[in-house]
């Protein structure tokens, strides 16, 4: 599992170089607005901007692929669902069951939503430095108290990973093997138990720690944000996307026929 | 259990932002900068033991812990989880951007039902009740996220039933997974480091008074 999104934020690229308060907030919008899509052509042209989008963010296919087969792996239970169990009557029969095309548009639009709202949190995490995003958003107006967490969570998710894995070497190399039952239940909380103690001393001399130092509640930090005219024409361009998009979709121009596939 | 990208409605995703804005602001009420690294400590604590895959017949599943972070930060559980689901969205590249508001009250509501279930062990005395209130509360924390999440389901659209009642299934067994879990959990900790649990006396990680501020 890659927590590291911003891997390859050193590769310069158009999107990179978007002052990531712009990017954070057009590119937000533009993925609100995307979840609210009800439209299949429209949810393939959504699609479409966020592969624009990966693109100009110059991110390996490899990297971004690892996500959306997981959401399409995840969705992939839906295409069976959906048809099956969709409300009302449906003229067609799957081995003897239900199946409802209604049902199955339903799964396809929610596959390509879901999918576009990924590439486009690829493309706006994975184009910064995670700190750098986090000080976007802080300037975006989030509290700071919040920011501060996230940094701080962030921080530390890597050293209790390494700790975890220690832990469960030391576990398996003591001869204990995961089963399905209580003792394995039983083990594995007396694990997280232990994680916590020692993770809470640590917050102690941590805390002590940065009080020493001079922590009075904020990172002071040398980034520093400057907008230029692109920075704007770029939200401009998104925005006006995720209108026109939102508009189209509000028309109802593309709303399936009665008797359409889509 | 997390829900995806693309599924639910528009005033449902709403709902699920401004519903986390009213809990975030209530819970993190005279939060003061010193609780900051203690929170954020558990939270990552907890995001990295979500990872654990326990066996369940012939896969496994990964643990939600919710009730765990509400037996152990009380009410500051609810930022703590927000903060697990935002890093979650942000980090994992499985999506979950538009549905940060909505898995935050699934799972933070949870944890704070949690955190009632255990406080009530105040009101009863016998051995072991630590243990019996700690499963209760991780049951009820999972069990209470899985019934948000029908709900948003079922207020999305009818077409939904369906998977609602899958979802209601499938958590069934992780209720049962995590009541003994969090059970044993609470057990440990009770035995080796009391403080660490809300509503204990001394207990170290809620609402303690503030150490001299360096001026």
């Amino acid at each position: 599992m890659p927590l590291d999104i911003d891997r390859y934020a050193h590769l310069d690229s158009p999107l990179r170089r978007w002052d990531p308060r712009f990017k954070l907030f057009s590119l937000g919008l533009f993925i609100l607005g995307v979840a609210l899509i009800k439209d299949i052509p429209l949810s393939v042209m959504a699609l479409a901007v966020a592969l624009v989008l990966v693109w100009q963010a110059g991110l390996p296919s490899h990297f971004v692929g690892g996500g959306v087969k997981w959401v399409a792996l995840f969705l992939f239970p839906f295409f069976i669902i959906m048809p099956l169990s969709y409300p009302g009557e449906s003229a067609l029969r799957l081995a003897g069951f239900p199946f409802a095309l209604e049902g199955l548009r339903l799964a396809v639009l929610i596959t390509l939503k879901a999918i576009a709202i990924v590439l486009t949190t690829y493309a706006i995490f994975g184009s910064n430095r995670f700190d750098v995003s986090m000080l976007a958003l802080q300037r975006l107006k989030c509290p700071k108290i919040i920011v501060q967490m996230l940094l701080f969570t962030y921080r530390y998710i890597f050293v209790f990973l390494a700790e975890m894995q220690r832990m469960d070497t030391a576990m398996r190399a003591r001869g204990f093997v995961k089963k399905t039952d209580r003792r394995t239940l039983r083990v594995m909380g007396n694990f997280i138990g232990t994680l916590l103690i020692r993770s809470f001393e640590r917050t102690e001399r941590i805390y002590k720690a940065m009080l020493s130092k001079g922590y009075q509640g904020e990172f002071h930090t040398l980034v520093t944000f400057e907008a230029i005219g692109k920075d704007w024409l770029k939200a401009a361009m998104v925005l006006a996307i995720a209108v026109l998009l939102l508009g189209v979709d509000a028309m109802g121009v593309f709303r399936p026929a009665v008797q359409g596939w889509y | 259990m997390h829900i995806s990208d693309g599924v639910l409605s528009g005033p449902v995703l709403a709902a699920g932002f401004g519903g986390a804005a009213v809990l975030a602001a209530v819970t993190m009420r005279r939060m003061d900068m010193e609780e900051v690294p203690k929170v954020s400590v558990i939270t990552a604590v907890f995001f990295v033991a979500s990872l654990i895959h326990v066996p369940l017949g012939p896969s496994s599943v990964h643990l939600i812990l919710n009730g765990l972070v509400g037996i152990v930060l009380g009410i500051r559980a609810f930022p703590a989880i927000m903060l697990g689901i935002i890093l979650q969205a942000l980090l994992f590249g499985h999506g979950g951007v538009s549905v940060i508001g909505v898995n935050s009250v699934m799972m933070g509501g949870g944890g704070l039902l949690a955190y009632g279930v255990w406080q009530l062990r105040h009101y009863f005395a016998f051995a072991h009740k630590e243990v019996i209130f700690g499963a209760l509360a991780g049951g009820t924390g999972v069990m209470v996220s899985g019934l948000i999440l029908a709900l948003a389901l079922l207020t999305t659209g009818e077409e939904f039933t369906a998977t609602a009642g899958l979802v209601l299934a499938w958590h069934v067994p992780i209720i049962i997974i995590e009541t003994i879990v969090v059970g044993s959990c609470a057990g440990f900790l009770t035995r080796v480091k009391p403080q660490l649990l809300a509503g204990n006396k001394g207990a170290a990680l809620i609402h303690k008074p503030s150490m001299e501020k360096a001026s």
